[in-house]
């Protein structure tokens, strides 16, 4: 297993003295758990729809698209052959991993009979009991009911969830690549940023540097908006021009080879200096960050997590959060907005990536901040490193 | 460009967002249906609720959920409450990832809908699968695309304002890419131009990793296929381009919600010619596209479109996709033309002036090559108006 690189070897390439990553092995490694998972939970089968459980399952590159897609089955995985067939991805064998041979390769259609038919007439389809699902339209509920009548269909995604949620070192590796990707492509923004500068351009500026660097994946296309008084953010960056002595969130998240990096800064480009009241939500956030980070120790609940927060926070509430991060964003593991049940049952264990983001609002204006960590034995560590600037003297 | 800033300046976002919603409930009156409740980013987007643009997973973890009942306030579950409209009622996310989640999910939709009603749902969760029919009793779950189709198949004028916003958004940044399609760029540098270049323009999203695809001159020297046909689209990497190279692109993004598709067929060269067979194909092409566009206008079926394209080049595109596909709130959505799901089918579907479709045929001589370039169409009362402008250089 490639162990973990800190920060003076990370790039988005192989060389000859350096391979950053074994993409077999890890794919190998992914299969695996995989299996295991799916003889622990007693499923037979699973069909994935999901971008990030078709890639775990299989290792493949699917054309991205952003949004949601409606369910389509992805891929196929039977656990008494432990093979995985494609379904509708391309036409082409370009960019398959060579495990996954060409009659386990179906090419797209947009008849949703057809493609169930091809389900039903793969080996072992017959003798599925228990079909394991990670999301669903209705339509194709009552279709795969129809041809798998002996099945029973379960959605299977928070086991899937739970299991990627932990990730191996190869995994890790990529998080790492990936965060530096989108501070890299944070920095590029914050460089063009400058009061009367559109802040689509400051997007634009994000966006390109990010390409350049040879991802165009972003995990979230962000927000690059003024925080207006009482910490006020717009997540949807507008049309609109960066105001003078305004604070200026910028957020965003890159893919690399499907993993996340993601972060969120707020920086200071007035020609004042900063309100004594936004250096003082600056400061808030860099304690209650490091309060939160203290409690993400492995055994700690949901509860515990939220509630190292503290709870004098003004604004907007429900961008507080801890989640996991993974192949794209694995769910919120701590947000005012999950139900006490749900806190109850989220559990911090070794192995997870995790993103803490936290609004503080000042009459001025307010700070929003996000970062990533790594969760260890003895404690996280920082895999988003950049600096908070003006705001941080 | 005069025209275009008129056509910009006369949307009304409010009345674009009531005039959907009133198709919607038309549908839900026609199909009997006492709520949607509706998950997927695009479906929210038609309902008049705007989210930020993210991968899929992160839709999913931080979802938008948008209840619509006959009459009352629209009632969104989100934490982006800027996107909502005037007098809906914002309620927090829900998260309907999990059971806690699905049972406060269900709760809402009971104290909305009724007890006793019929409910159409347009995606479950895992949670929602395994929990949402058991916490309903007595509630009838439909899917929801029955009522969501209906009334996303015709555009309002405003929603072809806003198409054709991204599809001029679209061009005018490819203008600049097409220059830089010369020997030694790479895949993921014309990528990067396209981004920054629609950003500074006024998208709202890119929706879709832009496609450069590498296209080999004939089928056997190229990646093998599920159906022995060309592949495409080829996922974009860091591979550099080089002299000759035949570059199928295909690229949209979102203005407003409104998906533009653009889909040329260029030569990376410095000094770019195409062979006298190569242009053959185009020529062919421009043949095939003048003759289903005749055939345009309210009243003929999708099945008229596909005779007419049949009548020049009996195979008109790529085994594995169509003649031609819906476009608005998603960048491929009904009505699909001439795909796999048959001639039946596509007779079953009339043209109506309202409707939005790119035709993307394509001409492949194997040995020489093809062309493809993708025309976005709106049916108008008499015929159709082309909202692609762009031209077919190095071509004609």
């Amino acid at each position: 297993m490639t162990a973990p690189l800190l920060t003076p070897d990370l790039g988005t390439g192989s060389l000859e003295h350096r391979d950053r990553v074994d993409f077999r092995e890890l794919r190998r490694a992914r299969t695996d758990r995989l299996f295991d998972l799916m003889d622990e939970i007693g499923v037979d089968a699973c069909i994935f729809g999901r971008e990030a459980n078709a890639r775990y399952a299989t290792g493949v590159r699917r054309l991205w698209t952003s949004l949601t897609r409606a369910f389509v089955p992805t891929c196929f995985v039977l656990r008494s052959s432990r093979e995985a067939h494609l379904l509708s991805f391309s036409a082409s064998y370009e960019g398959i991993p060579e495990e996954i041979a060409p009659d386990h390769y179906f090419p797209v259609t947009w008849n949703p009979m057809q493609m169930v038919e091809r389900l039903s007439r793969l080996d072992g389809a017959s003798s599925i009991r228990r079909l394991g699902v990670d999301g669903m339209t209705p339509l194709f509920r009552d279709l795969l009911a129809q041809v798998f009548p002996a099945a029973e269909i379960v959605g299977v995604e928070p086991d899937m969830r739970d299991m990627r949620r932990v990730k191996l070192d190869a995994e890790i590796t990529c998080m790492r690549i990936a965060a530096a990707t989108a501070e890299a492509s944070i920095v590029a923004a914050i460089r063009v940023a400058r009061p009367g500068v559109a802040l689509k351009q400051i997007q634009a500026a994000y966006l390109e540097r990010m390409s350049t660097l040879g991802t165009s994946q972003f995990a979230q296309q962000g927000t690059f908006s003024p925080i207006g008084p009482n910490g006020a953010v717009r997540w949807i960056t507008p049309v609109d021009v960066l105001p003078d002595n305004a604070p200026l969130a910028l957020a965003g998240g890159a893919l690399w080879a499907g993993y996340e990096g993601s972060l969120a800064r707020t920086w200071w480009h007035g020609s004042q200096p900063p309100s004594p009241g936004q250096r003082s939500a600056t400061g808030e956030w860099r304690d209650t960050f490091a309060r939160v980070v203290d409690a993400l120790r492995p055994g700690a609940s949901g509860c515990d997590v939220l509630r190292s927060f503290g709870g004098s926070a003004r604004g907007d509430l429900t961008v507080r959060s801890v989640h996991a991060l993974g192949l794209g964003h694995e769910g919120p593991i701590a947000t005012p907005w999950l139900e006490p049940a749900t806190l109850d049952a989220e559990v911090v264990r070794v192995g997870m990536v995790l993103a803490v983001r936290e609004l503080v609002a000042c009459d001025s204006g307010g700070y929003l901040g996000e970062d990533m960590v790594l969760i260890g034995e003895h404690g996280a560590e920082p895999l988003t490193t950049l600096g908070h600037g003006p705001l941080a003297d | 460009m005069t025209d275009l800033i008129i056509d910009l300046v006369s949307i009304d976002h409010g009345r674009m967002r009531d005039e959907r919603r009133a198709r919607l409930r038309e549908a839900m009156r026609v199909q009997q249906v006492d709520a949607l409740v509706l998950l997927g980013p695009t479906n929210v987007e038609y309902a008049g609720v705007k989210q930020p643009c993210a991968d899929a997973m992160r839709m999913h973890h931080e979802p938008v959920i948008v209840i619509l009942c006959p009459t009352g306030p629209v009632h969104v579950c989100t934490r982006f409450a800027e996107g909502a409209g005037p007098g809906d009622e914002i309620a927090p996310p829900i998260a309907a990832e999990t059971a806690p989640g699905v049972a406060a999910l269900a709760a809402r939709i009971r104290d909305l809908a009724g007890s006793r009603s019929r409910v159409g749902v347009d995606e479950y969760t895992s949670a929602m699968l395994n929990e949402l029919g058991l916490a309903l009793p007595g509630i009838e779950l439909i899917d929801a695309a029955t009522v969501t189709g209906a009334a996303r198949i015709t555009k309002t004028g405003d929603e072809i304002a806003c198409l054709r916003e991204a599809q001029r958004i679209n061009e005018t940044a490819m203008f600049e890419v097409e220059r830089a399609v010369i020997p030694g760029v790479r895949q993921n540098e014309l990528t990067a131009l396209f981004l920054q270049r629609i950003f500074e323009l006024g998208a709202t999203a890119n929706i879709i990793d832009p496609i450069w695809s590498l296209t080999p001159r004939s089928i056997a020297a190229a990646t093998h296929t599920a159906n022995h046909d060309v592949g495409f689209p080829l996922a974009s990497d860091d591979r550099f381009l080089r002299e000759g190279d035949l570059i199928l692109c295909d690229t949209g993004m979102s203005w407003n919600g409104y998906h533009s598709d653009f889909g040329k067929t260029w030569i990376c060269s410095l000094d770019p010619r195409p062979t006298a067979a190569l242009r053959d194909c185009y020529t062919q092409w421009q043949a095939l596209f003048d003759e289903v566009s005749a055939v345009i206008r309210p009243g003929v079926t999708c099945g008229d479109l596909v005779r007419a394209a049949q009548r020049v080049e009996q195979k008109y595109g790529l085994s594995h996709f169509y003649l031609g596909h819906g476009v608005g709130c998603d960048s491929a959505e009904m009505p699909f033309i001439g795909s796999d799901l048959g001639i039946a089918f596509d007779d079953t579907i009339e043209l109506a002036a309202g409707m939005t479709f790119v035709l993307e045929p394509v001409v492949w001589r194997d040995g020489v090559g093809g062309y493809r370039s993708e025309e976005l169409i709106v049916v108008t009362d008499d015929g159709f108006e082309r909202l692609s402008r762009y031209g077919y250089t190095p071509f004609a």
